[in-house]
């Protein structure tokens, strides 16, 4: 093994300011369910950062197999704001190396303005015919769409007209049951926002910004994002 | 709301996302508004430990159900087994998408305990509802 030079590492990226007053007390991995996967941890993760070993924490799988869960962060006794030390260490990974489906779901999300890419007419139809199913036991029912004024915008999560459309009825029946006012929009409806998970501050300003947008344009009271 | 569908003992989980982390990032975790709406449905209510701010990851967050490490996925979410198991609750409450995929379709089948129903704190709810049908 090559010696480290800490007088000629590299600039530091990943570790804050406060990654110094890191005490190495372990509580953080004590309290997480993947200490140990990868050879790593939550305390390791700190250590590499304050030597300046970023590239080691970005290509390793560690940041990805976190779930961001912020148990870590709540018990530290320094108030390191380790999260932001994970995502960031995701958000510095090669977009093409970014693990599985998350960053082509993002770029789809951009492209279509939903993750799995449904097409605006194939939504509409399902809203359609999966409300009209729905008023044969509630009379009257329909899903409103890009209804302007209404007071509930409701985003939804692509999974669902994706492959458990009719789970998009138990929010119906509440909606119907309270007399609500509420819409969903025919583009950008996406609730689910990936950016988040693969650290890309940018696509996730972009879809948000998309989600206002149409809240803005129906004119609605209040945005939700029901999950 | 008919409080006698839903009789067996019922358990809940906070999602990091609408407890630990929203009380980080808003300054307020929803921990009692969930079991407010959760205690209009079901009579019969029992806490996980931890809960609140220290509650477990279903291991399934931050993209995890959505990336391919399958293994340590499920390796993460042993804990959030187990916390459930020892409840004794044949109803488990999980108001997030993800907590509820990994917890139904991954965890009650990985580490044996399919005789806990899962369902959506919204899910609860339409289930419990009477609805008046409105006229036309
Ligand atoms: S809990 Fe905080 S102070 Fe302790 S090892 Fe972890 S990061 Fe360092
Ligand atoms: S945020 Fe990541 S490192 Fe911290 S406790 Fe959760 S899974 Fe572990």
């Amino acid at each position: 093994m090559e010696p480290l030079l800490l007088s000629k590492r590299e600039r530091r990226k990943l570790a804050s300011q406060y990654a110094e007053l890191c005490l190495t007390c372990g509580t953080c991995a004590g309290g997480c369910p993947v200490t140990g996967v990868d050879g790593l941890d939550v305390r390791k993760v700190v250590r590499l950062a304050v030597l300046g070993l970023d590239q080691e924490i970005i290509d390793s799988k560690f940041p990805w197999v976190c779930t961001m869960c912020g148990r870590c962060e709540h018990a530290c006794p320094m108030n390191i704001d380790l999260l932001k030390l994970l995502r960031s260490a995701r958000a510095m990974r090669d977009r093409d190396k970014v693990p599985g489906v998350l960053h082509k779901g993002v770029e789809m999300c951009l492209k279509t303005g939903n993750n799995v890419g449904i097409p605006e007419e194939d939504f509409k139809f399902l809203l359609e015919d999966l409300g009209a199913e729905l008023a044969e036991e509630l009379p009257g029912f329909e899903v409103p769409v890009d209804k302007k004024g209404a007071k509930y915008l409701f985003t939804i999560n692509s999974k669902e007209p994706f492959a458990e459309p009719e789970d998009m009825m138990f929010w119906w029946r509440i909606l119907y049951a309270a007399g609500e006012s509420w819409t969903v929009a025919s583009k950008n409806w996406e609730g689910v926002n990936w950016g988040l998970f693969t650290g890309d501050d940018e696509a996730m300003k972009e879809i948000v910004g998309r989600l206002v947008q149409n809240y803005k344009e129906l004119e609605c009271e209040y945005l939700v994002l029901p999950e | 709301m008919d409080k006698s569908v839903h009789q067996e003992l019922t358990t809940y989980h906070d999602p990091c996302n609408y407890a630990r982390k929203s009380e980080r990032t808003f300054g307020h975790g929803y921990y009692e508004e969930p079991r407010w709406v959760l205690q209009q449905c079901c009579e019969n209510f029992v806490e996980m430990y931890p809960n609140r701010a220290n509650n477990f990851c279903c291991g399934g967050g931050g993209g995890a159900w959505a990336s391919p490490y399958t293994e340590e996925r499920i390796f993460y979410g042993r804990v959030k087994a187990k916390q459930i198991k020892d409840t004794g609750a044949k109803l488990l409450i999980a108001p997030c998408h993800n907590c509820r995929d990994q917890i139904m379709k991954s965890l009650r089948k990985e580490y044996d305990f399919m005789d806990v129903e899962v369902k959506y704190l919204w899910e609860l709810v339409a289930d419990s509802l009477i609805i008046e049908p409105r006229e036309e």
